[in-house]
């Protein structure tokens, strides 16, 4: 008999740092909880966005689910096995500048080959392949410096796909690109998704951007972080940009922001009238 | 016919205007010279103005002979202690101390720096004591190292070693220290090991604090090795400088001076050119 699992299931993750400055006269302060009891399952090529009030605890999801940093309590499992480490059934796509800057953008693609002890030749084959994926020919000397937001993201982008992880984890890779360039990227990414059929889970502040990417979107609510709804998308697909602008597209978009109003005002600290 | 071909770009070097060349283009050829080479003739002419004024205070102002000599004497020192070889074995005594002691103090440094920044138990322990040893005037110790290893080299090479590990190795820990902890978190989402990631992450971007500390410590290292042969020595430049002036012959002692002046120029230049050849990614900004 086997068992079908889910490429990726996190059973009851919970996350508490302990808070720095607690002062001896007042005893130890208590843990700061940033994440309750998150129980999330993803199925193979399927496309997740997290979204939530900043400080919610999004990212810190997300390096959990790569193994940047350990739960408190609850497991990860990808494909039934538990998550201990970084693996290389994972590729995490950083938010900003995490791109090497003395390595040129073929050098930061084939680090993680070079990790893995990938011969030479093979790897620098995948590498141009995935350098021409995320439509940088002809940029593969370049280092960082010189080249833009939007074009450093994409080396971001093809530096986890490089190690063809089964799962990709994207932590607001857009956040600090201009809009237009934003919106170019989003294309970009279906386009690849669709191309290398990853499941990838997705955290962003965006809403519309989750909504347009995703299978399925996930709401987190804040302090301490859980998941206040699940939003399944059903647009169909492919999903032209203009689809931005139709009345089933604004109607989630409308629903998320209500079940993140609250939430955003309590961050910011803003009394709603 | 080939030399009146016009210069197009202003990337390929100026040729000197020679007597097939027109005035106008000699001087369009010489503003290029200028142009590509801006910051050098711009430092040039202070050396030029300092020279000038040497030679004038030398004949004009300070004319005893025991206290100055003006440049062009000491010129002509130089041609002659160098025809006799004399200047050549006094410079390779320091030189190849200094690169001695420079050298250790550079893998010394390095590595204990390293250590420092990857291990906060050792940082802990020591960062106090490598503060205030750098703080120390320690060129004070070179006449109990002149007394423990002799006035050979190796008292000198002990010499520039204790002046030239510090700055090495204080900028090797800040330098790893300040590492941006997401070029380092990127190198672990890769599964990099701990070795990896500081060959391939933590020392390249400490790259830039440790030629920085390489430049400091050569001046010093100069320093050092001019103090080291003042005390006692048999040769170089230090000794050189010392006997010459002790005998009143200062054109001599010039030239010693000279060449330990233009021996920390042409290092730093050297340290420069190479940081800018192992860490071209610092400089694009200024580049582009």
């Amino acid at each position: 008999m086997t068992t079908v699992h889910p490429k990726l299931e996190t059973r009851g993750i919970s996350k508490a740092f302990i808070r720095a400055g607690a002062t001896a006269g007042q005893g130890a302060a208590p843990p700061l909880a940033v994440l309750t009891n998150i129980s999330l399952t993803v199925r193979t090529s399927e496309f997740v966005s997290i979204v939530g009030a900043s400080g919610c605890g999004k990212t810190t999801f997300l390096r959990i689910l790569d193994g940047l940093i350990e739960p408190s309590a609850g497991e990860v499992l990808i494909d039934g096995g538990a998550v201990t480490a970084p693996g290389r059934d994972r590729g995490f796509v950083f938010q900003k500048d995490s791109l090497w800057p003395w390595r040129t953008a073929r050098e930061n693609v084939l680090f993680g080959l070079e990790i893995q002890r990938r011969p030479r030749k093979e790897a620098h084959a995948t590498a141009q392949k995935l350098i021409e994926l995320v439509g940088l020919k002809g940029f593969e000397d370049h280092y960082p410096h010189q080249l833009s937001g939007g074009m450093r993201q994409r080396v971001n982008l093809a530096r986890a796909l490089a190690i063809d992880p089964d799962v990709l984890l994207m932590d607001e890779p857009f956040a600090s690109l201009d809009a237009q360039t934003r919106e170019v990227m989003q294309l970009e990414l279906v386009r690849i998704w669709n191309e290398a059929r990853k499941t990838v889970v997705f955290v962003t502040h965006q809403i519309d951007e989750a909504v347009f990417l995703s299978d399925r979107v996930i709401v987190f609510a804040a302090r301490p972080g859980r998941i206040k709804e699940v939003v399944p998308i059903d647009l169909p697909r492919p999903r032209p940009f203009g689809i931005k602008r139709t009345a089933p597209f604004a109607a989630y978009v409308d629903h998320i922001w209500s079940l993140l109003e609250d939430e955003v005002f309590k961050s910011s600290g803003v009394k709603v009238a | 016919m080939a030399a009146d071909v016009p210069v197009q770009s202003n990337r390929v070097a100026p040729r000197i205007a020679g007597p097939g060349m027109r005035p106008r283009r000699a001087v369009a050829t010489a503003r290029r010279l200028f142009q590509s080479h801006r910051r050098a003739v711009r430092g040039l002419y202070s050396v030029v103005l300092a020279l000038v004024a040497w030679e004038v205070v030398g004949r004009y102002v300070v004319t005893s002979k025991l206290m100055f000599a003006p440049f062009s004497r000491v010129i002509v020192e130089f041609g002659r202690l160098w025809m006799s070889g004399e200047l050549e074995h006094h410079m390779l005594v320091s030189f190849s101390a200094l690169a001695m002691g420079f050298a250790i103090a550079a893998a010394v440094g390095i590595a204990i720096g390293s250590l420092i920044a990857v291990s906060p138990a050792v940082g802990e322990h020591i960062d106090p004591l490598i503060n205030a040893l750098y703080a120390t005037p320690l060129i004070a110790l070179s006449p109990i190292l002149i007394m423990a290893f002799g006035i050979g080299p190796a008292s000198k090479v002990a010499i520039v070693f204790l002046l030239c590990v510090f700055p090495i190795l204080i900028n090797t820990t800040s330098g790893i220290r300040s590492a941006d902890d997401g070029l380092v978190e990127a190198a672990r989402s890769f599964s990099a090991s701990r070795g990896e990631i500081f060959r391939l992450v933590l020392l390249p971007s400490a790259l830039p604090f440790i030629v920085a500390g390489l430049r400091i410590a050569m001046g010093r290292g100069l320093v050092g090795i001019f103090i080291g042969e003042l005390f006692g020595a048999r040769a170089g430049l230090g000794y050189l400088i010392s006997i010459s002036g002790q005998t009143f012959d200062i054109p001599a002692m010039f030239v010693g001076v000279l060449v330990l002046a233009v021996a920390g120029v042409v290092s730093v230049a050297a340290l420069e050119y190479l940081e800018r050849r192992i860490a071209p990614w610092r400089h694009f900004d200024l580049k582009a």
